[in-house]
């Protein structure tokens, strides 16, 4: 049994070529890592997506698929749309905490504004 | 695209021929097919298409058939969401809008503590501090040895000029969804309403419920290329 073997090759049960696309990408060492991708997506639509890339945007495309397997994973009808989209309510909820202060600080200032503008110069 | 053009409720059985997903794979479309529901044979094939590009029939199949059939519904549409955005950004895909929300989230909680402390200091009552951000960061990411969140991804280049990030469901509005030819029966007679729970339900689990919110307003679509 080659020990070498990266983490895909060694789930898919094959043997692993020196230029093995997912090698540089799913050690050996993490073995759900490819799993959850192979899982979600397949290692042959992997392996296309990895193939399509420049070699120094595929670490980040391996590590985006792995997230986004990830979280489908751990919540399969919302998967990474469902972390979207509580972003989204978080985001209007500060939009609008942050618009209060704002109207708060205004109406704060204000009379002490028309206050000096009423003093006798 | 009317419901009584679905191949809807059974499949391509009905009468209706080859749902989306089986008119793109070129096969017979059965009774009971698991896609039909929720692909018609209009837009569905090219919705399907790009399912397919991504994830795989066979993988989505799987998927679904694991997942109770009133949410099924949802569950397509966000996989839909996912491949498209794959497509269209091979690198990031969708986790590009999760970087640049949660940087959005982080710039507004800085502004908001540093105005907190500007009322504190004009000695006024200041409203309740938003909740500490949490990054939505998978819980296990040490197990998975997944990249934490990086702080240094140039975000400007990631999303070209989205300026507010969409809405998932302004891509995918309740009206849109009904047109097509959902069985009531997958949909489990949920309606909207199920939706906007559950997403609540959602946000819920990462952070009580806040007192108001802003109404809801129509977000700009993503672009279409970067």
């Amino acid at each position: 049994m080659n020990s070498s073997r990266c983490a895909a090759c060694k789930h898919l049960r094959r043997r692993c070529p020196s230029d093995c696309i997912f090698a540089p990408y799913f050690p050996s060492n993490n073995p759900r890592r490819f799993a959850y991708v192979h899982k979600i997506f397949g290692a042959s639509n992997v392996g296309k997506i990895l193939q399509d890339l420049p070699v120094s945007y595929r670490g980040e495309a391996a590590n985006t698929l792995c997230y986004e397997a990830y979280c489908r994973i751990k919540d399969p009808v919302y998967g990474c749309a469902g972390i979207v989209d509580q972003l989204n309510e978080q985001l209007k909820v500060a939009e609008y905490q942050l618009a209060t202060i704002k109207a708060a600080i205004t109406t704060t200032l204000q009379p002490s504004y028309l206050l000096d503008q009423s003093l006798p110069m | 695209m009317s419901s009584e053009n679905a191949a809807g409720s059974g499949g391509g059985g009905g009468g209706g021929g080859p749902c989306g997903a089986c008119k793109f794979l070129r096969r017979k479309c059965v009774a009971g097919c698991i896609f039909a529901p929720y692909f018609d044979s209009e837009q569905g094939a090219a919705h399907f298409a790009a399912v397919h590009k991504v994830f795989g029939a066979s993988n989505v199949s799987k998927l679904l058939h694991h997942i109770p059939s009133q949410k099924r519904l949802d569950a397509v549409v966000t996989i839909c969401y996912e491949a498209q955005s794959r497509l269209r950004d091979p690198i990031y895909g969708c986790v590009a809008h999760i970087f640049a929300l949660q940087q959005q989230v982080a710039n507004l909680q800085q502004e908001l503590s540093y105005l907190q402390a500007h009322l504190a200091a004009l000695e006024l009552p200041t409203p309740p501090p938003l909740q500490p951000l949490q990054l939505l960061v998978p819980a296990s990411q040490s197990l998975l040895d997944l990249p934490p969140i990086p702080a240094a991804y140039d975000f400007s280049a990631m999303c070209g000029d989205m300026v507010a990030p969409p809405s998932f469901w302004s891509l995918y509005p309740r009206q849109q969804i009904e047109q097509r030819q959902f069985s009531n029966a997958a949909v489990g007679g949920g309606g909207g309403g199920d939706l906007q729970e559950l997403a609540r339900e959602l946000l819920n689990r990462h952070a009580p419920p806040t007192v108001v919110r802003c109404g809801n307003q129509a977000s700009s679509l993503p672009p279409n290329s970067r």
